[in-house]
């Protein structure tokens, strides 16, 4: 897993400045070397069970902003609540596998390097199947979930766009359908509003 | 000691009074002395049964007669009023074989016609012979038909009993029957020596009474003998009664023989079956756990249950022919039911073991298979269109649809919350994923409890609410993980149709086994229309 990802991190032209061992080691690293970008598993030694997880929590404390790439082999809904939980600048949440679709993975490295967020569209999923009493998604139109969905995963009204096959412009309109159906306050930067999303879904 | 009093006496008197017969004569109550032994022997070995009392009885109507030595007309008067009556507690003895008790009406009217025999029909005898103290009139002639009406009324009688025997040794087992058989063919033989040897004494004996008395004492004499071999062979030895149930179960158990083996000892019938009720179960069970049906008492058997502090922990099934009080066995069911009950808890220990190992057994195969048929397959696909001319996008989708399944068939082993963050967390990804909302209530789990408690605990709320969407159709499903000092305990709630069983499903069965298997208890109260509520308290010191 790891030499695989160092193969392709090197072919997209990153560099790697050091491998941990372990959740310990990986704080003491970064916490060193303050890289640009830290890529890490949720479960990882000593303990085997979301070592990764509070790894990535606590630099994130110590160094905000430090942009932070979340693999796991399956996904949870509070463990992204507990990401974006207070800054979702830089945090992208994956399942492993995406690692395979080398140019959609780059790109998303790219994104939460540049501040943004990513989460795995069955981590959205999951927020949006969940059955709550008086739920407001019943509202929404298939459209409009499509939209909300792509909105939870990070993706700009552009790449929303261009992956629904719409105009720019009819995503906003659907956007705003969204954010009114939701009650979230439409001032909202681009980046931001995957919080908003994510702080409604996960309630 | 009395008996041997009276014996040495009559005997001494006997010998003392001379006379050419008076050592034959002496044999009467040495005849009686050897019923009284044999009959206290007996008693001795097997106080509940009513066999040695009655073999003294008959010992006592042995001897009873020969106080005639005195001579005296009281004495002379009780000799010929109850001179036959031995051969009417033969009689009976031979129909209450071995328990000492009578079985049916018939024995009991055979018996009492026998003594009827023996007493009554002895009047005409002793009332108009000249010789007896208690001559009203001297009429030979009612002497003569007396002694006829008797004979031909004691013949019916020894058919009756003869008829009786054979029917029994039909109805019993092979074992019992090889002591059935010799037993009751001497019993006859015995019966018909006194008067048949008496009506021949002309023809046969030639007038000799030597002969005749000696063939009359010894096979009359024999009798309490044949029944005490008889009692302690094949299918009627019991060595003990109740009181040694408790030495039994004061023993040290390294060197005790099985429950079973001690009832069938004390209650005299190797046949003894101890059957179990174990929770979950609605037929009792046998020593291995296996449901059994109670045999009827029209199969001649018979069942008792029995209890411990008002629950039924178990039965004991006997020969409804060889113990006819069910009390007795009740009174033995009392005094083993700690025992009983113990046993029981080790097969249900040994039954929930062999489904916890059938479960998990069953769990790997679900998992092999399902690796087999799902994933393995799948890859074999994937290499075939690698090699082909399968494109890359066909490719990847392949890959990542494995990939998926992979990561269902993990979670469906051992949910990664589980593991991860423990059971409130499981719990509530497990929420996240119903398709109907459900109410849940945590509390004081911020500290995790030990993996098995957590596992088992996972499993427990897992199938209640899985049970509860598949079976009961809820429209509101609530859970709560309630962690207090020592215990964990869980709930699962709907509104269903309700009317779940233990027993219905294997699922309940498996929350009980796996809860149990840690010191904890499971409660399902489930009525019909009322929903359905599973309780599970776990042992959890936090």
């Amino acid at each position: 897993m790891r030499e695989g990802l160092r193969l392709v991190l090197e072919g997209a032209g990153f560099t790697i400045e050091a491998v941990a061992e372990d959740a310990r080691d990986l704080v003491r690293r970064a916490l060193g070397l303050k890289p640009d970008l830290v890529i890490e598993d949720i479960r990882m030694p000593p303990e085997l069970t979301d070592d990764g997880l509070r790894a990535a929590l606590q630099l994130r404390s110590e160094l905000p902003g430090l942009p932070v790439m979340v693999l796991s082999q399956h996904v949870q809904r509070r463990y992204a609540v507990e990401l974006l939980r207070h800054d979702d600048r830089g945090v992208g949440y994956l399942l492993k596998e995406r690692i395979a679709d080398l140019e959609t993975f780059i790109a998303d490295l790219h994104r939460v390097l540049d501040g943004g967020t990513v989460l795995d569209p069955v981590v959205v999923a999951a927020m949006m199947d969940r059955p709550r009493p008086g739920d407001p998604l019943a509202g929404l139109t298939p459209r409009q979930r499509e939209v909300l969905a792509l909105m939870a995963e990070g993706r700009s009204n552009a790449a929303i766009a261009a992956r629904l096959h719409v105009t720019e412009k009819s995503v906003v309109r659907h956007v705003s359908l969204v954010y009114d159906a939701l009650g979230i306050d439409q001032s909202s930067e681009d980046h931001r509003r995957v919080l908003a999303v994510v702080r409604y879904l996960s309630r | 000691m009395g008996a041997v009093c009276v014996a040495g006496t009559l005997i001494a008197l006997i010998l003392h009074q001379g006379g050419e017969y008076a050592w034959l004569t002496a044999g009467f109550p040495v005849l009686g002395l050897v019923y009284v032994t044999t009959g206290l022997v007996a008693w001795a070995r097997r106080p509940g049964s009513r066999l040695g009392l009655l073999l003294v009885i008959a010992g006592a109507f042995a001897l009873l007669p020969e106080v005639a030595v005195v001579d005296a007309p009281v004495p002379q008067a009780v000799a010929w009023i109850v001179g036959t009556v031995i051969l009417g507690v033969i009689v009976q003895l031979l129909l209450s074989f071995p328990t000492g008790r009578l079985h049916t009406t018939t024995e009991r009217v055979v018996v009492l016609a026998t003594y009827v025999v023996c007493l009554p029909l002895q009047a005409p005898l002793y009332l108009f012979d000249p010789d007896s103290p208690l001559c009203v009139a001297t009429r030979p002639d009612l002497v003569t038909a007396g002694r006829d009406v008797q004979r031909v009324a004691g013949a019916l009688v020894t058919l009756a009993t003869a008829a009786l025997l054979i029917q029994r040794m039909r109805r019993a087992r092979p074992e019992q029957r090889r002591v059935l058989v010799p037993l009751s063919v001497y019993g006859i033989f015995a019966l018909l020596v006194i008067p048949v040897s008496s009506a021949l004494e002309h023809s046969v004996f030639e007038g000799d009474p030597v002969q005749r008395t000696i063939l009359q004492l010894v096979s009359v004499g024999l009798v309490p003998i044949v029944f005490l071999v008889a009692s302690s062979r094949g299918g009627f030895d019991r060595t003990s009664d109740l009181a040694e149930l408790g030495i039994w179960l004061g023993s040290e158990e390294a060197g005790r023989p099985e429950l079973r083996a001690a009832l069938a000892t004390t209650l005299g019938d190797p046949s003894v079956e101890v059957l179990f009720r174990v929770p979950g179960e609605e037929a009792l069970v046998d020593d291995r756990g296996i449901p059994v049906t109670v045999p009827a008492l029209a199969d001649g058997r018979g069942t008792v249950d029995v209890e411990l502090g008002g629950r039924a922990v178990g039965a004991i099934t006997y020969d409804a022919m060889l113990v006819d009080r069910p009390e007795e066995i009740r009174e033995a069911g009392r005094i083993v039911a700690i025992a009983l009950d113990r046993q029981r808890l080790n097969v249900e220990l040994r039954a929930s073991r062999a489904r916890i190992a059938a479960t998990a057994d069953g769990e790997r195969r679900r998992i092999a298979r399902d690796l087999h048929d799902g994933l393995q397959a799948r890859l074999v696909l994937l290499a075939v269109q690698a090699a082909g001319r399968g494109d890359q996008a066909t490719l990847q989708a392949g890959i990542q649809s494995a990939i998926e399944e992979l990561r269902e068939l993990v979670d469906g082993v051992m949910p990664a919350q589980l593991t991860e963050r423990g059971l409130a967390a499981a719990v509530e990804d497990l929420r996240d994923r119903l398709p109907m909302p459900i109410e849940l209530r945590v509390d004081g789990l911020e500290q995790r409890p030990r993996p098995d408690v957590e596992s088992a605990a996972y499993f427990v709320v897992s199938e209640a609410i899985s049970n509860a969407l598949k079976h009961a159709g809820p429209a509101a499903l609530s859970v709560s993980l309630e962690r207090t000092r020592d215990q964990l305990v869980l709930a699962v709630a709907d509104d269903g149709a309700g009317g779940a069983r233990a027993r219905a499903g294997s699922g309940i069965r498996g929350m009980v086994d796996r809860v149990e298997a840690l010191g904890g208890e499971v409660y399902v109260d489930s009525v019909p229309g009322r929903g359905t509520r599973v309780r599970a308290v776990i042992p959890s010191a936090s």
